[in-house]
């Protein structure tokens, strides 16, 4: 559905996004992660035709975003990181002007309008002024003129951005109802999101894609190269080190807790399971040990490790 | 075609429900029955050369507001879209940049017009009052609106150019009103140096001055280098305009 080759956006001075590629295939929901500033809204403006790219190349539904943009175009719902919506016109006023204007025959104007009404639960404001309406309605507006004209792919840039938990979860709501109709590539950077909604998830930092995978498989990576818990009660220079002289382990933190224990983040290389030797370790030393676990991974966790900057 | 005529539709109407335009039009209407009611006290009082026609359409404090008029129209244009961000959503619509602009543009130039015509309504009263005895020279007339739409689709084109480059519409007024304004005085410079200059140098001022095209215009005089002038730069400024749109996404 959407294929970018090698996608760069240079900027004046700085480089936006850095030789992007991936690709999505019809019916995937696809999570775009990234910490404020990776590059997300600008890839997905490339995508979506608004910015030319510097370098590489997109497609959608097979047309390039470029050379045959208007076609490539109406196969696009976009709905904008701010929700860009003319104040000055009605709800339903301004979805019949999108609609037609993304090339809905008359006939199938008002059937389509009354239908995305529906969807999104605009019926109470549909008279009313977008100026006047809350920012959860201004959401559901913008999200309903990009399914108006029953797009086959809907690019949603930080959908849920500034609302609260209720308004949150009516969208997410809508966009969870839509189902297998359509492709959908969602920014966001609110990692619930992405594991309640995605069925992949693509993280991107610095302009440069960090991983492209299921939620599930990136925790699982992660996890082996995780991180253990070590609660004893021993303290000291001579302690830390040995820990860290064990192999498998990269640094080990202390954290003193009270009576006399301390715990240890002990961060491990992929694959290594230390907990044996730290036991045994332990018992060498006759540091009374009261717990020694894998600690469970979060996406969170792999999302900060993937995009945390250096130093 | 029928995208533009949706895009036009929707600026038309975003026209008529801005409380600017509604501004605009009392002022002007003030002025030009102001220019009007002046023109029958002026005849009134002595016979004179300049017609009805001329002295309705082309005051002497002509220039004072025309200019004005311009940058209030076309402010709003692109700066407005540029700063609440719906320059987006309507740029990834299947719809081309010429056509939104082209939209705009008409739409800009309809209200233009919808301005004028009171003053034909005002002619055509006089005219009836007065069993016919106030003759109306229809060449004139014919020659003061040709030239006050071309002038106006020129300076329309400034405004969307000047609306085009900035998102702050006080910006854009004022570049709109000072590139108006240099053309204007460039045309005054050049009438003033031709009483100076060889002869063939004097020909470069029909070109420019705009003072010399509108009086050549108000009393009927179809000056055809005017309106190839005039016509040749509003699409040279619309290409820029054009160009700029394009720029800038290439740009940010």
């Amino acid at each position: 559905m959407i294929e970018t080759h090698h996608l760069s956006k240079q900027f004046v001075g700085r480089t936006a996004v850095d030789d992007v590629s991936f690709s999505l295939r019809r019916g995937e929901i696809v999570g775009f992660l990234g910490p404020n500033g990776a590059g997300k809204t600008t890839t997905l403006r490339m995508i979506t035709g608004y910015l030319p790219a510097t370098s590489g190349s997109v497609s959608v539904a097979g047309y390039d975003i470029f050379k045959d943009s208007l076609k490539a175009r109406r196969e696009i719902g976009y709905m904008p990181e701010s929700v860009p919506l003319y104040d000055d016109m009605r709800v339903k006023e301004y979805l019949t002007f999108r609609a037609k204007l993304k090339g809905l025959k008359w006939s199938g104007v008002t059937e389509n309008v009354n239908r995305v009404i529906e969807l999104c639960s605009l019926g109470e404001v549909r008279s009313k002024l977008i100026g006047v309406l809350s920012k959860g309605f201004r959401q559901r507006v913008g999200l309903a003129d990009a399914l108006v004209h029953k797009p086959a792919l809907l690019i949603l840039d930080e959908p849920t951005n500034g609302l609260d938990p209720n308004q949150t979860r009516q969208v997410r709501n809508i966009i969870g109802s839509l189902g297998s109709e359509h492709t959908i590539l969602l920014s966001t950077h609110l990692l619930s999101e992405v594991e309640m909604m995605c069925g992949r998830v693509i993280i991107i930092d610095k302009g440069q894609v960090k991983a492209d995978d299921r939620p599930e498989n990136l925790i699982q990576q992660f996890r082996a190269s995780g991180a253990l818990r070590m609660e004893i009660k021993a303290d000291g220079e001579a302690v830390q080190q040995k820990i860290a002289a064990v192999p498998g382990v990269r640094r080990a933190v202390r954290e003193p807790l009270p009576e006399g224990w301390s715990l240890y983040q002990v961060k491990v290389d992929p694959g290594a399971d230390v907990r044996e030797p730290l036991a045994a370790l332990a018992m060498q030393n006759q540091w009374p040990l009261r717990e020694l676990s894998l600690r469970g991974v979060t996406l969170e966790e792999v999302f900060v490790e993937l995009t945390q900057r250096q130093g | 075609m029928r995208t533009f005529f949706i895009l036009l539709g929707k600026e038309l109407r975003s026209f008529f429900l801005s409380p600017v335009a509604y501004i605009v039009l009392a002022l002007f209407m003030v002025i030009s029955g102001f220019s009007f009611s002046q023109a029958i006290t002026l005849l009134q009082e002595k016979p004179s050369e300049t017609s009805i026609v001329q002295w309705t359409f082309y005051p002497r404090w002509f220039f004072f507001y025309f200019f004005f008029l311009f940058p209030l129209i076309t402010m709003r244009l692109f700066a407005e879209e540029q700063k609440t961000g719906t320059l987006e959503s309507l740029l990834t619509a299947p719809v081309r940049a010429g056509q939104v602009l082209l939209a705009k543009y008409f739409s800009a130039v309809i209200f233009y017009i919808i301005l004028w015509l009171p003053n034909l309504l005002y002619l055509g009263i006089l005219h009836w009052v007065s069993d016919g005895r106030v003759v109306i020279p229809l060449g004139a007339l014919g020659g003061c609106y040709l030239i006050i739409l071309l002038s106006g689709l020129f300076h329309i084109a400034v405004g969307c150019l000047a609306s085009a480059l900035t998102r702050n519409q006080i910006v854009a007024a004022i570049i709109c009103f000072t590139l108006i304004l240099l053309h204007f005085l460039l045309g005054m410079f050049l009438l003033l140096m031709a009483e100076n200059v060889p002869a063939d140098m004097k020909d470069l001022v029909n070109y420019f001055a705009t003072t010399q095209h509108m009086s050549y215009f108000t009393v009927g005089l179809i000056d055809t280098r005017a309106i190839v002038y005039y016509l040749s730069f509003s699409l040279l400024l619309l290409t820029i305009t054009h160009q700029v749109l394009e720029y800038r996404r290439w740009k940010a």
